[in-house]
C-alpha cells in the first residue's frame, strides 16, 4: 500500500488561555498559568475551593441560536474549534465544499452538564426530564454537530478513551488519509466536565491537586518532587488534517506534517498505568514513522503531575529512548491549562507542532524543585529555543490502560 | 397569557425566529423548527400551563393551529 503524507493545514481552539492558537502558544510558552480555584456551591463538603481551568467561551455567529438549543457545552466547543479551523485552514464554514472530509473526534464524558441538569431535575425537584436530554448527552453528538453544521459527509468517528481519546481520533484519522481512504478529515477532541457533579467524583478519586488562592495556578506541577496530582480543563481544539495531493490541489501552506501514530494497552489495571504499554506506543509509533528514536528532539509528554504517572513516563521514556533519553527535551504543560482529558491530546498535539514550527519547545509549568529521581530535561522555567527541531513526538495515557503516541515532523514552505 | 402569545415568545426567543415572520399561518417548519425542536417547544408549553399533549393530538403544522390546540387544553383545564 502506498503510503501518502498527511499536513496539518489548521487549528481551531478553545481552551483556557482563549481561541487564538498564536497568542496561546507564546502564553504558555511563558509559562502562564490560567488555572484559578473555583468554589463549588454544591460541594460544602469539599472545604477548599478546586483548582482548575475553566475556557472564556462565547460561540458568536459561529452557531445559530437554533441549533445550540441541542448542543452540550462539549458539543458548542467543538464546533467553534472546527469553525476556526476551517477558517484558518481557508476551507470553508458555509457548508459546502467540504462533503468529503471526515470527522474523528475525542470526547471523554458526554453532555455532563446535561445528564447532572436531568438527574437534578429528575431526583429533586420530581419533574420530567427534557425531552432533549438523550441527544444532548450522547458521547458522539459533537461530532455529529460537527458534520451537520459543515456538512461534512465522510465518516464521523467518536473515540472515547479517556485521556487518550483525541489522540485515537487525530491518529486514526491521521491513517485513513494516509492510507487512501480519506482526503481531508477535521480531527481533534472536545471536553467540557467542569459542571459540580462530575468535578466532585473526580475529587473523591483522590487524584486532584489542591490548592486556594494564588497557589491554585501551581497547584499541578509535572516533575517537581512536590507534585501532587492534576487539574482539571476545558475547552476543544481541532486540527485540519489532509493528504498532500489535497494541499498541492489547493496551494495551501500546511503548519505541520503527521508521521506516526500508534496505540497500545497495558492490559494491566483501570487506573495504574505500566511502563511497558506506554513504551509500546512510543516504539511502535517511531516504527510506523519509520524513525530512529534519535531523530526525535522534543517529547511532549502526558505528564499530569501525580506521583506515580510521571514516574512511569519517564521510565518509558527510557526504555525507548535509551541513551538518547539524555539529550531529549521533555515538556508538559498541563500544569498551566489543566488536564483537558478528551481534548488533552488534541491541545497538546498541536502545541508540539507549533514547538516544530517556531523551534521552540513550551517549558514544563509550575517546576521549581524538579524531581532528582526524574532525570531528563524536563525543560524547567521557560520555553526553550530548538531552531533544528525537526521531529517531536506526543504521548497521551489514559485511564483504561489505553496509550498512543503521535510523531510529527517540522514543514518548511508547501510540499 | 394566551397560548399564541407563549409560543410566539418562545420561537422569537428560544428559537431566534424573526417575530416579523409569526402569523398564524406560519408553518413552523418554514420557520426552521425540525421535529426534536417541535417536541421541545411542546415541552416548554407543558410545562408553562401544566399541561400535557397527548402525542396523537400533536398534529398541528402552523403555529395558530398550535395556538388552538393547547388553548383547547389549557381551558379544559380551567374548567
Amino acid at each position: 500500500m502506498t503510503r501518502r503524507r498527511v499536513f496539518v493545514t489548521g487549528l481551531g481552539f478553545v481552551s483556557p488561555h482563549g481561541d487564538d492558537p498564536d497568542a496561546v502558544f507564546e502564553r504558555i510558552c511563558a509559562a502562564e498559568s490560567v488555572v484559578r480555584a473555583h468554589r463549588l456551591e454544591s460541594l460544602a463538603w469539599a472545604e477548599d475551593p478546586v483548582p482548575m481551568a475553566r475556557a472564556d467561551f462565547d460561540p458568536g455567529d459561529r452557531i445559530p441560536k437554533i441549533q445550540r438549543i441541542f448542543m452540550s457545552r462539549a458539543g458548542q466547543m467543538a464546533v467553534t474549534a472546527g469553525y476556526d479551523a476551517l477558517v484558518r485552514a481557508g476551507l470553508p464554514t458555509d457548508g459546502s465544499g467540504v462533503d468529503d472530509m471526515g470527522v474523528y473526534l475525542g470526547h471523554g464524558l458526554g453532555g455532563s452538564e446535561i445528564l447532572e441538569d436531568g438527574y437534578r431535575t429528575h431526583f429533586t425537584r420530581q419533574r420530567r426530564f427534557k425531552p432533549t436530554t438523550v441527544p444532548l448527552i450522547m458521547t458522539n453528538g459533537p461530532t455529529s454537530h460537527v458534520s451537520m453544521r459543515f456538512r461534512m459527509l465522510g465518516p464521523t468517528l467518536t473515540y472515547s478513551n479517556a485521556c487518550a481519546s483525541s489522540a485515537a481520533a487525530i491518529g486514526e484519522a491521521f491513517r485513513a488519509i494516509r492510507d487512501g481512504y480519506l482526503e481531508r478529515a477535521v480531527a481533534g477532541g472536545t471536553e467540557a466536565q467542569l459542571n459540580e457533579g462530575a468535578v466532585a467524583a473526580w475529587i473523591m478519586l483522590g487524584v486532584l491537586a489542591k490548592g486556594s488562592g494564588e497557589d491554585a495556578a501551581s497547584a499541578c506541577r509535572p516533575f517537581d518532587v512536590d507534585r501532587r496530582g492534576f487539574v482539571l480543563g476545558e475547552g476543544a481544539v481541532m486540527l485540519i488534517l489532509e493528504s498532500e495531493d489535497a494541499v498541492r490541489e489547493r496551494g495551501a501552506t500546511p503548519l505541520g506534517e503527521i508521521v506516526g501514530y500508534a496505540s497500545a494497552s497495558d492490559g494491566h489495571n483501570l487506573t495504574e498505568p505500566h511502563v511497558d504499554g506506554q513504551a509500546r506506543a512510543m516504539r511502535l509509533s517511531l516504527a510506523d514513522a519509520g524513525l530512529d528514536p534519535e531523530c526525535v528532539g522534543y517529547v511532549n509528554a502526558h505528564a499530569t503531575g501525580t506521583q506515580v504517572g510521571d514516574m512511569v513516563e519517564v521510565d518509558a521514556i527510557r526504555q525507548v529512548f535509551g541513551a538518547h533519553a539524555g539529550s531529549l527535551l521533555v515538556s508538559a504543560t498541563k500544569g498551566l491549562h489543566g488536564h483537558l482529558i478528551g481534548a488533552a491530546a488534541a491541545l497538546e498535539g498541536a502545541l508540539t507542532l507549533m514547538a516544530l514550527k517556531q523551534g521552540r519547545v513550551p517549558p514544563t509549568g509550575n517546576l521549581r524543585s524538579p524531581d532528582p529521581a526524574l532525570d531528563l530535561d524536563c525543560v524547567p522555567g521557560q520555553a526553550r529555543e530548538v531552531p533544528d527541531l525537526e521531529y517531536a513526538l506526543s504521548n497521551s495515557f489514559a485511564f483504561g490502560g489505553t496509550n498512543a503516541s503521535l510523531v510529527m515532523r517540522r514543514v518548511d514552505g508547501r510540499p | 397569557m394566551t397560548a399564541y402569545d407563549f409560543l410566539s415568545d418562545q420561537l422569537v426567543e428560544k428559537f431566534d425566529v424573526d417575530r416579523d415572520k409569526l402569523t398564524p399561518e406560519s408553518s413552523l417548519s418554514d420557520l426552521g423548527l425540525d421535529s426534536l425542536s417541535i417536541v421541545e417547544l411542546v415541552f416548554d408549553v407543558e410545562d408553562e400551563f401544566d399541561i400535557e399533549v397527548a402525542e396523537d393530538d400533536a398534529n398541528f403544522t402552523t403555529l395558530g393551529e398550535a395556538a388552538v390546540l393547547f388553548d383547547k387544553l389549557i381551558k379544559a383545564k380551567q374548567d
